[in-house]
């Protein structure tokens, strides 16, 4: 087991490293200068030169090497560097540092990723165990409606018909913004729909797979009620892929969350990211891919560890 | 069992991260934006939302009343000389920071000299070569930089150009706080919009001590370094009537009243919160719910319709309304005296004309990128085509918003003394026959224009940004209009923003959108978009007359006479030459509740003064 993380670990800086080089690639083949505004007036061009120098944007390879060395602490190490791991600052929004933007939308993107997921677990475990336990009955086909809907509908449909219905009209929840659990719900919830559509079908699936199984006949064999045998054996083994989809989903709700963000207005790295994109902010493009790969690797190796001790049986390679 | 333990660990974490971040009371106003503030340092701004909390934030030495007059904000008084090239500021003694320091004539110089120095990076560092010697500063500090860095570098060395440079600005620019209160500035050339240019957000002071903690020097480039940590809360000193209360980056902003302002029994809302809401829908949701009392532009799609409900609304009150304002009250007073919109009919939403023209380019250089001949080089096709556009028909179906054709660059009636010319007419008939003298004739009746030696003319390459619906919609209803009234074909190149723009600046483009807001009451603030030297001169329109003109203009001391000259530059672009087709005035759109909302200016520059406004009622 520890040599398996250790030898996981020693893959890390390999990954990140092609993520990044990739990421610079298409990056820097985006036209334009992140420095020059998208409307209105341009800069002076001995200005815009000055400051192309200033941030390596005149030369790839200074900027490759010089911003890689300052964001893994090697610059830190060999003392070029005040700080261990300097993102650099913002090209777009000179009064912060990626570090600063990515300290204050990090926790709120994670905090939206597993709330979401949580509630993902719990209305499609729900829905599944219900469509599950009575296939091909009214119940399970509403369920499966339910489902249908929550992968099919985009999550900025729903999102917007959730605003409308509980904030603007009902008026139970803010209309977006952050800062406390009440902001928290809709969005969550419009995160966690798809998730909780698949969950569902993974559920319901493995449900009437395990019912019919053998050993769930054993065991009514012996006297179990069906709700005994579903909770306390059908339900155990049909969770199974569900757990297996989790590690991946989460990693999505994480990072894949910016249509939500932008329809609540939720300050997460995701929208910060596809603003960064828009606007070629190269500093932030690249803080963000390097600590979010960095995550995912280590994130994912969590969830494998979790894995095998929940069910020892999962051999780790 | 072991499965429950990461799920209640995470659900901990959640409870414990949500608790950590808890809303904070309601802030007198709330404002949102679709984007954050860029930057809070005034010698870097150059966007709309960033010079509006720079007029929160800091005080310049004058500033604008709700009509756009000047009145007077550090500086008590001021005076200029008969030549119009000397002017003194007396700068009021109970100006403070917001650490308590007193404003000084010495705080000006200081900020006006950052963005004279090509370290600063100033988008409006052209605003500031009307001084004196600036521009000499200027292009001697670039030369200096350019020329250090070839040298090799050296810390000490770097010290030294350093020290020249504070000698140089010294000899050469015209810039002198004469005592602490007292400044002087000496102008180029004389300047009848300079306290316009005074009032504009990049020109107010920063505080020296506090920006000078996060500035270092390059020693291998001799640049000055600028860390901007200290625009953060808790170290942003300021002079205006606020100072910076939170700041997190996409979320919101908080102002709190800054107690040591001079002024500050007439900051109106003493605490501000401006909140960043990206999507359209989601801002006027949240204005509808109450959350926001002010959105500062309206960019969901239905917002036509929602002017609609305005127009039904005033319609219905037409009587009562113009009696109220016969009786001298503004709109939005009269209007508050009106009985409450009911049903589909809205009061809360306001399209007002602003200081800004929509426009299409096109493309005057002599040869395409692809290196073939530019029919659009001739300024018989460009009127052609700028005559075959019915502007009021694009404002009433396209864009929907019923904005006001433009004729010209300059808006009518935005400047004292000005009006600018007519411009060309909405005439088909005489589009083709211009297009016919230029050349352009059916010659062998296939439907298609040739020219004397037959070659046909070509595909138009009309280049458009698609971040908004806005461009997409435009063209297409003028590709239309072009293909019907000329008979030529055009062909759409819709581009993301930056793809645009660089496309715009590589002259890759026949037709390109454009679109200009002035940033002082004066004509050469559109007219300068057309010479030839200027940076933001994309269709590299180059006509010696109308650069002269604009040359005269400035040396002219007679106010009526200067504008005379304009007007005569200005008739040269939009009714001979044509490198711009105006299409109309950019109006803005704003929700608030005209009841509860005073303090806005509906004038056409919109500079708000956020002190000022203030919401009534619970």
């Amino acid at each position: 087991m520890a040599a398996l993380i250790g030898r996981r670990l020693m893959q890390l800086p390999v990954i990140v490293l092609v993520v990044y080089t990739l990421t610079f690639c298409l990056a820097w083949l985006i036209p334009g200068n992140p420095l020059e505004n998208p409307e209105g007036r341009r800069p002076l061009p001995e200005i815009e030169e000055a400051m192309k120098k200033q941030y390596n944007l005149d030369d790839p390879v200074t900027f490759y090497f010089d911003y890689l060395a300052k964001a893994t602490g090697v610059a830190w190490v060999a003392g070029d560097s005040t700080q261990p791991f300097d993102l650099g600052p913002s090209l777009l929004h000179p009064d912060w540092t990626v570090n600063e933007i990515l300290a204050d939308g990090l926790p709120v993107s994670i905090t939206l990723g597993f709330t979401s997921i949580l509630l993902a677990c719990v209305l499609g475990i729900g829905a599944g165990i219900v469509g599950g336990l009575k296939p091909n009955t009214a119940w399970d086909f509403f369920s499966q409606v339910l489902t249908l809907i929550g992968i099919s509908l985009p999550s900025f449909v729903i999102g917007a018909v959730l605003l409308i219905l509980f904030a603007a009209k009902l008026g139970w929840f803010p209309v977006g913004g952050w800062g406390g659990i009440q902001y928290l719900v809709l969005p969550a919830l419009t995160l966690s729909l798809p998730f909780a559509a698949y969950i569902a079908r993974l559920t319901r699936f493995g449900m009437i797979e395990q019912m019919k199984s053998d050993h769930a006949r054993t065991a009514r064999a012996k006297g179990l009620t069906r709700m005994q045998v579903a909770t306390r054996h059908a339900l155990k083994n049909s969770f199974l892929p569900v757990l297996s989809y989790l590690g991946p989903a989460a990693a999505m709700a994480m990072t894949g969350s910016f249509v939500v963000e932008a329809v609540f207005a939720v300050p997460g790295i995701g929208r910060h990211f596809v603003d960064a994109v828009l606007g070629k902010d190269l500093t932030l493009i690249m803080g963000v891919v390097l600590v979010y790969s960095t995550m995912l690797i280590i994130f994912n190796l969590v969830v494998d560890v979790l894995y095998h001790w929940i069910d020892p049986r999962i051999q780790m390679n | 069992m072991r499965i429950a333990v990461p799920f209640v660990f995470i659900l901990t974490l959640l409870v414990a991260a949500m608790y950590l971040d808890r809303p904070r009371p309601r802030a007198d106003l709330v404002i949102a934006m679709t984007g954050d503030v860029f930057t809070l340092d005034p010698q870097r701004m150059s966007y709309m939302q960033d010079l509006r909390m720079a007029r929160a934030v800091y005080e310049g030495l004058v500033c604008t009343d709700l009509e756009g007059r000047i009145i007077p904000g550090v500086a008590k008084s001021w005076e200029v000389t008969e030549d119009g090239l000397e002017w003194t500021f007396h700068l009021r003694e109970d100006a403070r920071w917001s650490n308590g320091d007193p404003v000084t004539a010495d705080d000006f110089v200081y900020s006006w000299r950052r963005a004279m120095l090509p370290d600063t990076a100033s988008d409006y560092s052209s605003f500031f070569f009307h001084v004196r010697g600036a521009k000499d500063f200027f292009d001697w500090r670039s030369e200096a930089l350019a020329e250090f860095a070839s040298g090799g570098g050296g810390k000490e060395q770097a010290m030294d150009l350093l020290e020249r440079t504070d000698t140089k600005f010294d000899e050469l620019v015209g810039l002198d706080a004469v005592d602490p209160h007292t400044l002087k500035v000496q102008l180029r050339n004389p300047l009848p919009y300079f306290l316009d240019i005074v009032a504009f957000g990049a020109l107010c002071p920063v505080h020296r001590e506090t920006v000078e903690g996060y500035v270092s020097i390059d020693p291998m480039t001799g640049r000055i370094q600028q860390e901007h940590g200290w625009t953060k809360p808790g170290l942003l000193v300021s002079n205006g009537p606020y100072a910076l209360d939170d700041w997190r980056y996409k979320r919101n902003m908080r102002l709190k009243a800054n107690p040591h302002y001079w002024n500050d029994d007439s900051t109106r809302s003493r605490t501000i919160e401006v909140r960043s809401i990206e999507d359209p829908n989601t801002a006027v949701l949240a204005f509808e719910t109450g959350a926001v009392d002010w959105l500062p532009s309206v960019n969901a799609e239905y917002r036509a319709d929602m002017l609609e409900q305005r127009k039904q609304y005033l319609a219905t009150h037409e009587q009562r309304l113009e009696e109220l304002l016969r009786d001298g009250h503004g709109i939005d007073h009269a209007i508050a005296q009106l009985p409450k919109p009911i049903g589909f009919q809205r009061r809360n939403i306001i399209a007002i004309p602003t200081f800004g023209t929509d426009f299409y380019g096109f493309n005057c250089r002599p040869m395409l990128n692809d290196g073939n001949v530019n029919p659009f080089a001739d300024p018989a096709v460009r009127r052609a085509f700028s005559m075959s556009i019915d502007k009021p028909r694009l404002a009433e179906f396209v864009t929907r918003m019923n904005e006001p054709s433009a004729g010209s660059l300059v808006p009518p009636d935005s400047i004292d003394g000005y009006s600018p010319p007519t411009g060309l007419p909405y005439d088909p008939e005489r589009a083709r026959a211009e297009l016919a003298n230029a050349g352009w004739i059916d010659r062998d009746g296939d439907g298609a224009l040739e020219n004397t030696d037959g070659t046909p003319f070509p595909v138009v390459d009309l280049l458009y940004s698609t971040g908004a619906p806005r461009y997409k919609d435009l063209s297409l209803a003028m590709k239309d209009m072009w293909e019907k009234a000329l008979g030529v074909q055009v062909q759409m190149r819709g581009k993301d923003t930056k793809f645009y723009k660089e496309d715009l600046k590589q002259g890759e483009f026949m037709i390109g959108r454009g679109g200009w807001y002035g940033d002082y009451r004066d004509p050469t603030t559109f007219l300068e978009l057309c010479h030839t030297d200027d940076g933001n001169n994309d269709r590299k329109y180059s006509c010696e007359e109308f650069d002269g003109l604009l040359a005269q203009a400035a040396a002219e001391l007679d106010p009526a006479r200067r504008m005379q000259i304009l007007q005569d530059a200005e008739r040269i672009l939009v009714e001979r030459d044509l490198p711009i087709l105006p299409l109309m005035h950019f109006v803005v759109v704003y929700m608030y509740e005209p009841d509860r909302i005073t303090g806005l200016s509906h004038e056409m520059q919109l500079n708000q003064y956020l002190s000022r406004i203030h919401r009534s009622g619970p």
